[in-house]
């Protein structure tokens, strides 16, 4: 069955009106045919994955074909916000979601910026995009109505230059009325590391959405609207209020992501010795790189939409003639360590410059990051050498290589063509075989964030389940670095509910903390709050499930116990099993990198530590046992015929 | 004699840095004595944020009872998340 008749078959179940206040359509954009549809998202579905990452879960599971490949035309690619976006303070995220062409495995990554809040402001939930366009398009939608317009003078450009030239030529005003999201010529050269840009940084990162926007020929999607109040079923900015108070007050935003930003996270990751340096050879890197040396460069903070946080820090290298890469937005966390210690950098300056010209150029910092560290590590074993990177030496630590290589990708040009297939070098026949020995990658996806896990067993756990591939960012219990909550016991078992080790480095109870970071993060991503302000990943006081029911029976009514809202972030997880074991993906791919499992960690008060195979392994089964998954980690045969019951058969 | 040092959230209290003279054995018996210096100071630390690092060795567990001694130079860390 063709995409045509798969959307044909979905267009009969769904309602043509909304099903509850605030609800906004689905736009589904035939970009071959120029033909659009719009309709919303059943009540069925809703109330079992909610919407935003979990509707969009819902769209994919009944569009996908698995037969063909992820770049196919019929293969759709789908924006969603969550149910709170736009309206709730720091909800102002949304997912953009098909299968990676970069992992084969699932693609889903998440945004925040104006654009998931602006798609609402023109009452849209979420878009469905497939066909290949028979020329670049740009889908323009003003105050609702939407238009396909030419792309061709846009075809080229980078970050930098779209922006200039789709404000001075669409009109509006940036964090005003006007959002986009866009690809760069990373994107329309199909590079598997290049991500669809959200804003002069944010962007849908992971698993390579910039190259499967390229394969449609959509160079973007631009909102121009009013920002405006939602109809609601009860009053909720009264509650906003407090949502508000209690984001403020929480330590960790009045005192780190406020003033710095998530830079701060460097410091004790290299002091206890699991800072991912020269691709995860060693785990500690310099002080050099610790945020306080950051905060001469850092001129002011900005923020999403309505978001009082304001985390996302500006930069400035103070040069007396500055081009375009010496001013800019960043870095966060994860590019500070894939441009720092994992390839052996030092200099604060270069780290800025770098993270600046990902931002232009649309390259995702954590993938491109750990294509780079990848390549260093074979050319330093000699498993590559001058004449398969075209003259180029690859050592580390040489930053104005590394920029050159950073064009080179993004042009796919010479050595950069292999970059730009990342994990995907050793199948297309630029590595050897042996390379794999030395990816960092789980499923197909190189490692999000620096944090080497070989001591932290909970993280470790959380990066090789993670539905998408190696990314910290589905199920981080990152609270299992603050010892205050490791000291308290009964707290802590209270927070995963039930008995979690206080051992850092201990196995026992991990798949609970686990659990309960995955279901609340799932639920979080499809209401579009902020990872970086939802309870457990940063504090266990921010807004969680109460929070989250409490507004969304002010904003549409439904309403929702905690234990069903918990539901719901295992049904996410669930569909999304799914989807990956259509894939191919089995219990076998839940697992890390080998040098995680066969060498030592080799420095920090945890030298020597590494992963237990056989322990790793009972982790697992526990971790599948409380999750309601079969031993090759899909839902139990009851709870998938639930699952389809709600959301219709593929 | 224990130098203690101090992140800049909490420097308006604490000031850059602290030297507790009296006595002490365990981390829980240092943070004691912080707050005899600076009252409220004990009530500050006591916030999942922040972590206890002993000669740059980052403690994560079982901190109260961690030894400390003469000469030590103990760091107060902000731990958080990222992306
Ligand atoms: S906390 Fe930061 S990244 Fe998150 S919504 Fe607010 S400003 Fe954006």
């Amino acid at each position: 069955m063709g995409i045509r008749e798969r959307v044909a078959r979905l267009l009969e179940e769904m309602p043509r009106a909304a099903q509850f206040p605030s609800q906004g359509a689905t736009l589904f954009v035939d970009l071959e045919r120029r033909e659009t549809v719009s309709a919303f998202t059943p009540l069925a579905v809703t109330r079992t994955v909610l919407a935003g990452r979990g509707a969009n879960m819902y769209y994919l599971h009944r569009l996908l074909d698995e037969s063909l490949t992820p770049l196919h035309p019929d293969i759709p690619l789908i924006f969603g916000s969550g149910l709170l976006t736009g309206l709730v303070p720091s909800a102002a995220r949304g997912n953009c979601t098909s299968w990676s062409p970069e992992s084969g495995v699932l693609l889903d990554s998440n945004a925040g910026d104006y654009f998931p809040s602006f798609l609402r402001m023109n009452g849209f939930d979420h878009i469905v995009l497939y066909g290949k366009a028979p020329a670049w398009t740009m889908i323009v939608i003003r105050e609702g109505v939407v238009t396909l317009e030419d792309a061709s003078p846009y075809v080229g450009m980078d970050n930098i230059e779209m922006r200039e030239a789709v404000a001075r030529e669409v009109g509006g005003t940036w964090t005003k009325n006007l959002a986009m999201v866009n690809i760069t010529r990373a994107g329309e050269n199909l590079v598997l590391t290049s991500g669809v840009m959200a804003g002069p940084k944010a962007v849908y990162a992971r698993g390579g959405p910039g190259a499967k926007m390229g394969s449609l020929g959509l160079k973007a999607i631009v909102t121009l609207a009013q920002t405006h109040e939602f109809p609601t079923a009860r009053p909720y900015k009264p509650y906003n209020r407090h949502i508000a108070q209690k984001l403020l007050a929480t330590s960790v935003v009045k005192n780190a992501l406020s003033k710095t930003g998530t830079p701060f996270l460097y410091k004790p990751s290299r002091m206890l010795g699991a800072m991912g340096t020269r691709n995860n050879q060693e785990t500690t890197w310099t002080e050099g790189l610790d945020a306080e040396h950051f905060d001469r460069y850092r001129p002011g903070m900005e923020g999403c939409f309505r978001c009082p946080v304001n985390c996302r820090p500006l930069n400035d290298l103070h040069k007396s003639t500055p081009d375009k890469y010496d001013k800019g937005d960043g870095p966060e966390y994860v590019t500070l360590g894939k441009f720092g210690p994992n390839l052996g950098i030092d200099s604060v300056e270069a780290v800025i410059r770098l993270n600046n010209i990902c931002n232009d150029l649309g390259l995702d910092t954590a993938s491109t990051g750990s294509a780079l560290g990848w390549a260093f590590e074979l050319f330093q074993r000699g498993l590559i050498t001058t004449k398969e990177t075209g003259g180029i030496a690859l050592q580390w630590g040489d930053a104005a290589t590394i920029e050159t290589l950073l064009f080179m990708t993004a042009a796919r040009e010479g050595f950069g063509a292999v970059l730009a297939d990342s994990t995907k070098a050793v199948e297309k026949g630029h590595y050897p075989r042996e390379a794999l020995r030395y990816l960092i990658a789980v499923k197909g996806l190189g490692q999000s964030d620096p944090h080497d896990a070989r001591i932290l067993k909970a993280f470790a756990l959380g990066l090789a389940v993670a539905t998408r591939g190696m990314d910290h960012l589905r199920n981080r219990a990152t609270l299992e670095i603050n010892a205050r909550i490791n000291d308290n016991a009964a707290f802590k078992s209270e927070l995963y509910g039930g008995v979690v080790s206080a051992e850092p480095n201990g196995y026992a109870g991990k798949e609970r903390a686990v659990r309960a970071c995955e279901d609340i993060y799932a639920v979080g991503d499809s209401v579009g709050m902020c990872r970086f302000t939802t309870k457990l990943f940063n504090s266990p006081t921010l807004p969680g499930l109460e929070e989250f029911r409490t507004q969304i029976a002010n904003v549409t009514g439904l309403e929702f116990s905690d234990a069903e809202l918990r539901q719901c972030g295992l049904n996410v997880m669930g569909v999304e099993r799914l989807i990956n074991h259509r894939l191919g993906v089995r219990r076998q791919d839940d697992t890390l990198p080998d040098r995680w499992f066969d060498e030592p960690n080799p420095s920090g008060p945890y030298q020597g530590e590494k992963i237990d195979r056989q322990e790793f392994d009972d982790l697992l089964s526990r971790f599948y046992a409380i999750s309601r998954l079969t031993s090759e980690g899909v839902p139990e045969e009851a709870w998938r015929k639930q699952l389809v019951g709600a959301l219709g058969q593929t | 004699m224990v130098t203690v040092n101090f992140p800049a959230a909490l420097q308006p209290l604490s000031g850059a840095t602290l030297v507790v003279r009296e006595s002490v054995h365990t981390v829980g018996q240092l943070v004691k004595a912080l707050d005899r210096l600076v009252p409220g100071l004990a009530h500050e630390l006591d916030d999942p944020l922040y972590n206890f690092a002993v000669n740059d060795e980052l403690l994560l567990h079982n901190v109260d009872a961690r030894p400390v001694k003469d000469g030590d130079v103990i760091e107060i860390v902000p731990s958080m998340a990222g992306g």
